[in-house]
């Protein structure tokens, strides 16, 4: 039973990383333990943490906590920890069969990291476009789109802080953009930004925060409220600290 | 047909489809996940037509689009989120935020706050259709589902 619930908590742990959200995991949970006869099943997860407690037929319980540090939006693998947890509770796999299919997945395709690139770059160059600016704007906005990935790789790899790297990319993009207007490439900055923000909001998050919330996740949705909130700060203030520099939008 | 119009189209297709790559979305699910992002732009230009009220038209599209998720995830056989989150990537009110922090750097706090409750109101209207057609159809596929 130790083990079958140690590799239940992978399972959970890893649905909770790639962006699994907080009521899907208790619930898939709650239905794996039920499937293996426990008498009591506790699950309490937030997004940074969960805690398990199962009572087992032979009286005996178990509890397990696990910590949450990053999130890595990863839908490919959801799909497949989402379709693994079905498998178990049909089929009763093994701890060790758990284990290896785990293993599996964890080593799952993802896109190169080129194709990264190509997309912050159609996404800020097409949102420029899409917000009303012209070809030049478009233009201009697709190339900082590639410098902003190219900036968050580094700061990804030196500074390991989400809130700082978001400031960092903010703060780079309104730079250049401004760099283009003084330059008298682009009539406004309005546009460029704003295709650059698209790549940068936490508009998802903000949206699966409020879902969370209103599902009565109470708990996690204020979590990710905040979380959402302290990066458009760090949007804006990337955004502030170049405009007042530069005397002005 | 206006010309910006067709541009936010593609644009909007493209947008959700280049979101999908970035959060891995595979295969079939991102075609579906990119022609949704199409259609919740189609949506809003033809409901904004009818209606005028903004917050309005984002909730009934988010529903529309919500549902359409929620049906191409039976189809697939997926968790619907990465479809819904992906889809609904046009509306996502980044012109609006910015305007929100432009109006706060000019210290003009009666549009700042105006931008900012807006904002919010796009961002609630989007979260509650979702929530309110995943509870729904939760309950109307609780039959069908596999256990």
């Amino acid at each position: 039973m130790e083990k079958l619930l140690d590799c239940v908590m992978d399972l959970g742990e890893q649905m909770l990383i790639c962006g699994g959200e907080v009521h899907r995991v208790e619930d898939s949970l709650k239905r794996i333990f039920s499937v293996y006869g426990t008498k009591r099943t506790d699950v309490f997860i937030i997004t940074s943490s969960m805690v398990v407690s199962i009572h087992a037929s032979d009286d005996k319980a178990y509890t397990q906590t696990r910590r949450i540090t990053e999130i890595v939006t990863d839908y490919e693998k959801l799909h497949k920890l989402n379709e693994l947890s079905r498998n178990i509770c049909q089929n009763m796999l093994s701890a060790d069969e758990i284990k290896e299919k785990l293993n599996s997945i964890s080593t799952g395709k993802v896109y190169p990291i080129w194709l990264e690139f190509i997309c912050y770059a159609l996404i800020a160059g097409g949102f420029t476009l899409f917000f009303g600016g012209k070809i030049t704007e478009a233009a201009v906005s697709l190339l900082i789109g590639l410098l902003v990935r190219f900036i968050i790789l580094i700061s990804d790899k030196t500074i390991k802080n989400r809130i700082m790297a978001k400031f960092i990319s903010s703060f780079s993009a309104t730079a250049l953009s401004f760099i283009a207007l003084r330059l008298d490439i682009v009539p406004t900055v309005d546009n460029i930004i704003i295709g650059n923000i698209m790549t940068l909001i936490p508009g998802i998050g903000l949206t699966n925060a409020l879902r969370d919330l209103f599902v009565g996740d109470s708990i996690a949705g204020l979590l990710r409220t905040i979380e959402a909130c302290i990066t458009a700060l760090a949007l804006a203030a990337g955004f502030f600290s170049i405009a007042f520099l530069m005397g002005g939008i | 047909m206006k010309n910006i119009e067709i541009i936010q189209l593609v644009v909007s297709f493209i947008g959700s489809l280049c979101f999908g790559i970035l959060f891995n979305v595979r295969g079939k699910k991102l075609i579906a996940a990119a022609f949704g992002g199409f259609i919740s732009w189609g949506l809003f230009l033809l409901i904004s037509c009818v209606i005028s009220n903004e917050s309005i038209t984002y909730f009934i599209v988010a529903s529309i689009v919500s549902m359409y998720s929620e049906i191409m995830a039976r189809v697939l056989k997926t968790p619907a989120t990465p479809i819904v989150t992906t889809s609904l990537i046009p509306l996502i009110p980044g012109g609006s935020l910015y305007y929100t922090m432009s109006y706060a750097f000019e210290s003009n706090f009666d549009k700042f706050i105006e931008k900012a409750v807006y904002t919010l109101q796009l961002a609630s209207a989007l979260a509650l259709a979702i929530i309110i057609v995943t509870a729904v159809s939760q309950f109307l596929f609780k039959k069908v589902r596999i256990k």
